[in-house]
């Protein structure tokens, strides 16, 4: 019987060669999509899992009240980690790591003691040895236990090792960073490449052993750098633990503000609760913690589940529609079956039969789509997935998927063909595929409404990426260059800059810590206006020079510019932000002295400018003149750049011939800052492309059924006198009213969606009633075109022709 | 083999109630070969779907071999059927899918029948109705004649008691249907019981017995002479 069932459904594929490539290519497109989209969330959801110990190692951070806002931070005093493993029995283990540039994590000059060659390399920071211990970081070379037990050791990755010890033996070598041959490091181990994803990934630690950024940095409980990792035994609650933290408070942190008098900071002390976060969850639910570090949102991660689900189940749908509008072929085949004996049962398993093998083919073809496409969506969505060909489970799980969605789309199908009567068939009384007719259009409408909401979300998500990149910053981000790893110029720094003046390109040079944009520096410091300590205000002080304004645009609101004439703008002057006079209620700021425990007189106040991506608000600063190394931005004069790009590294090989010219522009690092908005946007460009495809190849197959089964009513009505504008608009008009219910039902949804999507920027767009319109006039342009391919051939019948095979 | 008691079926639309049957009477004996006539609309094919157990009756009662069938619900019906009943159409009703030989195959695939023993039927029953050269084509490749004779082939190669022929000759010409004629009557010959429903005087003279159906009613039933095979 199964042989028989096979045959069938092999001959019925045959000979319905349009409607089976619908069903399988639609059904493969969304297994493709949905293949894609497991892999991906397979990866997001991998994080840290290696780690066999992960229920018990936490990140530790605070959350406190700060200018009436909650804020969650995950840095720390040096001396945190030490404390909480000595004041607190359960905790085995604590550890800290530090990424702060300001003390040389970060990018750095590397060399192998004896060699001359520099080599530039980033990824540096600074760790405890009990960190490497807590991430159970695996070793190729060398052991884990005592790898920065000592002080100047450092522990590398495989990648570099590799690299500069192609012969393996890195172990025992010396590296010499930044041309600091005063402080050379040892290598004591090199850790092992591995397919395991983690939120702690790089490829230089130095230890902390022995070393102190500043004098007493390791008493001190003021300075907050340190991310802090704690490890706690087996029979420790985690909720009891946080509470039992407070005393860390009590015990350091509240006694040296109180010393200080100041009540803000104390208020603020009081506020502060210590939680706990599973290592494992760093990588995806981190939202609103501060910490710094790139990852991934859990609500992004099964959104986009959710969406290629959608896309599978649109594909079923059409496989559920064409087969039930197609059974006008299969229910004499029914009803025949039935007259000689066979029970319904058996004719539900012939048609789910039929539908498994659909769906197996669907799963060849659509695996085999998702690996074409696999390059494509890793760089899109900033992967290195793969297919997983030669594990097991892969296999199973392809398998048994495909049964079940065969299964699933089989099952409507085979129950409402094998329900017709067979005297109803044979005697032609069975007003076939209209019976199912309602169902049909309710699947329309769902398959149109999902991809409606896709186009208007793509819709919003470019035109908001549109607004950050065009949006008026407050500074000039064109045309200015950003020179890296000026670090090495050392005291060559300003004479650098007084030759980069002389090119005739360029129109300003400044030398600053900062700039505008994620990655470079930021510190937090309390403001207030002298001898109104009462009013203090979080806020930044950036080092900057004489030209920063000047090169990055920023314009004055009133008072004036860092000027070399005043010698005191070299030491005590500062130029404030819109926003900080603001808060602080200051009136006729110029001159008003403000202090951050040393004072400092406002000789300038510029516009607000934005302080970083366009989800953060605009805060408080305060910039100062200083001598920094950080960072040289150049304006340029024209539109020369190859030129310009040219002359400036001709000056920079005068100056540090062993270093290559590394550079961005300020607009790229600015776009680069909103790199995930352009990737979500990407990824739905892509989403709502397979939706519409899908719902479109659904729609053709079903205009073409009903040309099919109308083609003796249409030829009648032409022999009658129809014009072509009549039938065309017969054949249309019930489709596009399906289409215009989708819209309808749509636009609310996808207003929700993407007002709750555009929350999370504090600056944004605000959505109009034409991104509903653009969305709604290109799905029914779609649908239109769609179906206008069956309606015109239609509408074109030799009427002859059809009549007479009646 | 068949009797029927005061038998009623009527049809319901949103308006109007149809009587199509109204209390027949009938029986039917093994080995007997009897036609149905009557104009259009008379309720001919709906007595014979009632017959066949495709249909039930609204009221009156159906004994099968002295077994109830009218009440029974699809699945009974279809239990019955099986293997017992074959059927015979105007319009062929084959499975454009399947080719001649699977076609005929299916009614044993059915009754869960050996592969073996399947195949030794089939090619005996389609050697019997001169289509065996045909076997691997589909229906659509055959004429209208060798499609009937694939449908008989199909409805006796269970082995079933009774045929029943709806119109069996309705879309043939003359020629082919004669041969059909006598392959039913081959078959009646050799004990088969058939009930055929039929507008032509010519094949209701094969039939032992002819009742004639007038507004849902028996109004006459007359005996035929013994027919002699053409051969």
């Amino acid at each position: 019987m199964f042989k028989n069932h096979l045959k069938i459904a092999w001959r019925t594929i045959k000979n319905e060669k349009l409607f089976t490539f619908i069903k399988i290519g639609g059904l493969a497109i969304g297994i493709a999509a949905c293949v894609l989209i497991a892999l991906f969330i397979q990866d997001e959801l991998s994080y840290d899992q290696h780690i066999v110990e992960k229920d018990n190692v936490f990140r530790v951070y605070s959350e406190g009240v700060y200018d009436g806002d909650k804020e969650r931070v995950t840095w720390f005093q040096a001396p945190f980690a030490k404390a909480l493993k000595t004041d607190f029995p359960e905790i085995e283990k604590s550890g800290r790591y530090l990424t702060s540039e300001l003390f040389g994590a970060g990018n750095k000059q590397l060399r192998i003691e004896g060699e001359i060659q520099n080599y530039f390399e980033s990824n540096f920071i600074f760790a405890d040895q009990e960190l490497l211990e807590l991430f159970e970081i695996p070793f190729v070379e060398g052991k884990i236990e005592n790898a920065l037990s000592e002080p100047a050791t450092i522990v590398i990755s495989q990648d570099k090792a590799d690299k500069y010890f192609p012969n393996g033996n890195a172990v025992g070598n010396t590296l010499i960073l930044d041309n600091d041959t005063n402080k050379p490091y040892k290598i004591t181990g090199v850790m092992k490449n591995t397919s395991a994803k983690s939120h702690f990934d790089y490829d230089f630690i130095i230890t902390m052993e022995g070393r102190d950024f500043y004098p007493g940095e390791n008493e001190n409980w003021r300075a907050t750098n340190y991310y802090t990792y704690i490890k706690i035994n087996d029979q420790t609650n985690v909720q009891q633990l946080e509470q039992k933290l407070l005393s860390v408070v009590e015990k350091y942190l509240i006694p040296i503000e109180q010393e200080n008098g100041n009540a803000d900071d104390i208020k603020y002390l009081k506020s502060l609760q210590y939680k706990l976060q599973p290592v494992h969850e760093i990588h995806l639910r981190s939202r609103g913690i501060q910490d710094g570090l790139k990852h991934s949102d859990i609500r992004f991660t099964w959104l986009f589940a959710a969406i290629a689900g959608f896309i599978l189940i649109l594909a079923c749908i059409n496989f559920i529609n064409l087969s039930t509008a197609k059974s006008a072929n299969r229910a004499k085949e029914v009803g025949l079956r039935k007259t000689i004996g066979a029970f319904r049962h058996n004719l539900v398993s012939q048609f789910l039969v039929e539908s498994i093998l659909f769906s197996l083919g669907s799963f060849v073809i659509g695996i085999g789509l998702a690996w074409l496409l696999l390059p494509m969506f890793n760089s899109v969505a900033s992967k290195s997935l793969f297919i997983p060909w030669d594990q097991w489970w892969f296999i199973l799980i392809m398998v048994a998927s495909s049964l079940f969605i065969g299964f699933l789309a089989g099952l409507y199908p085979a129950y409402y063909l094998s329900s017709f009567k067979p005297i109803q068939v044979l005697k032609g009384s069975l007003s076939i595929g209209s019976k199912s007719g309602k169902l049909r259009s309710g699947l329309v409408i769902f398959q149109f409404t999902t991809s409606i909401v896709l186009i208007i979300s793509t819709l919003v998500i470019h035109q908001q990426m549109d607004f950050i990149l065009n949006k008026e910053l407050g500074y000039s981000k064109d045309q200015v260059l950003v020179v890296k790893g000026t670090s090495t110029l050392g005291d060559e720094v300003e004479n650098f800059k007084d030759q980069l003046l002389q090119l005739p390109e360029v129109k300003h040079v400044t030398i600053s810590e900062y700039l505008p944009i994620e990655g470079t520096k930021r510190n937090t410091n309390q403001f207030w206006e002298d001898g109104k300590r009462e009013t203090t205000i979080g806020g930044q002080i950036w080092r900057v020079d004489h030209d920063y304004l000047k090169t990055l645009g920023i314009k004055l609101k009133e008072g004036r510019d860092f000027s070399l004439d005043f010698a005191s703008d070299s030491i005590e002057n500062v130029i404030i932000n819109q926003t900080l006079v603001t808060k602080l209620g200051l009136k006729d700021p110029i001159g008003k002295i403000i202090t951050n425990g040393r004072p400092k007189t406002v000789i300038g106040v510029v516009e607000d400018f934005h302080l970083n991506n366009l989800k953060e608000d605009i805060t408080p600063l305060v910039m100062a003149v200083g001598n920094s190394q950080g960072i040289i931005s150049v304006k340029l004069s024209s539109a020369q750049i190859d030129s310009a790009l040219s002359s400036i590294a001709a000056v920079w090989q005068t100056k540090v011939p062993n270093q290559s010219f590394r550079y961005t522009f300020l607009d790229q690092d600015f776009a680069l800052m909103h790199e995930d908005v352009q990737r979500i946007g990407k990824i739905f460009n892509a989403f709502a492309f397979l939706a519409i495809l899908v719902a479109c190849l659904g729609l053709f197959a079903l205009s073409a059924f009903m040309v099919e089964q109308r083609k003796k009513e249409i030829s009648i009505r032409v022999v009658l006198g129809a014009s072509f504008r009549s039938i065309y608009k017969l054949l249309t008009i019930n489709f596009l009213k399906l289409i215009f219910v989708a819209v309808l039902i749509s636009i609310p949804i996808a207003w929700y969606m993407m007002s709750r999507w555009l929350e999370d920027f504090a600056y944004r767009m605000s959505i109009g009633w034409e991104l509903f319109v653009e969305g709604a006039i290109i799905a029914l342009l779609i649908a239109i075109f769609t179906i206008s391919y069956q309606s015109i051939g239609a509408a074109l019948i030799k009427p002859l022709k059809s009549l007479r095979t009646e | 083999m068949i009797k029927i008691e005061n038998l009623k079926k009527s049809f319901r639309t949103e308006e109007v109630e149809t009587l199509a049957l109204n209390s027949v009477n009938l029986k039917v004996e093994g080995g007997e070969f009897v036609a149905i006539m009557g104009p259009s609309g008379c309720g001919k094919s709906t007595l014979l779907n009632i017959i066949g157990m495709l249909d039930n009756p609204n009221e009156g009662y159906y004994y099968f071999n002295d077994q109830e069938v009218g009440g029974l619900k699809e699945n009974q019906r279809t239990k019955i059927r099986k293997g017992n009943l074959g059927f015979v159409f105007q319009s062929f009703n084959l499975i454009d899918e399947l080719t001649v030989f699977e076609n005929v195959e299916l009614p044993l695939i059915y009754l869960n029948m050996k592969k073996s023993e399947r195949e030794q039927k089939v090619k005996k029953v389609l050697e019997r109705m001169k289509i065996a050269h045909r076997e691997k084509h589909f229906p659509q490749q055959l004429s209208g004649g060798q499609q009937q004779r694939v449908a008989i082939a199909r409805a006796v190669v269970t082995n079933a008691k009774l045929i029943l022929a709806d119109e069996p000759t309705g879309n043939l010409d003359s020629k082919n249907g004669i041969e059909v004629m006598n392959l039913l009557t081959e078959l009646n010959q050799e004990g088969t019981t058939i009930v055929m429903v039929t507008h032509s005087d010519r094949d209701s003279h094969y039939a032992h017995r002819v009742i004639n159906l007038f507004d849902g009613q028996i109004v006459t039933e007359s005996q035929n002479k013994p027919f002699e095979v053409n051969a």
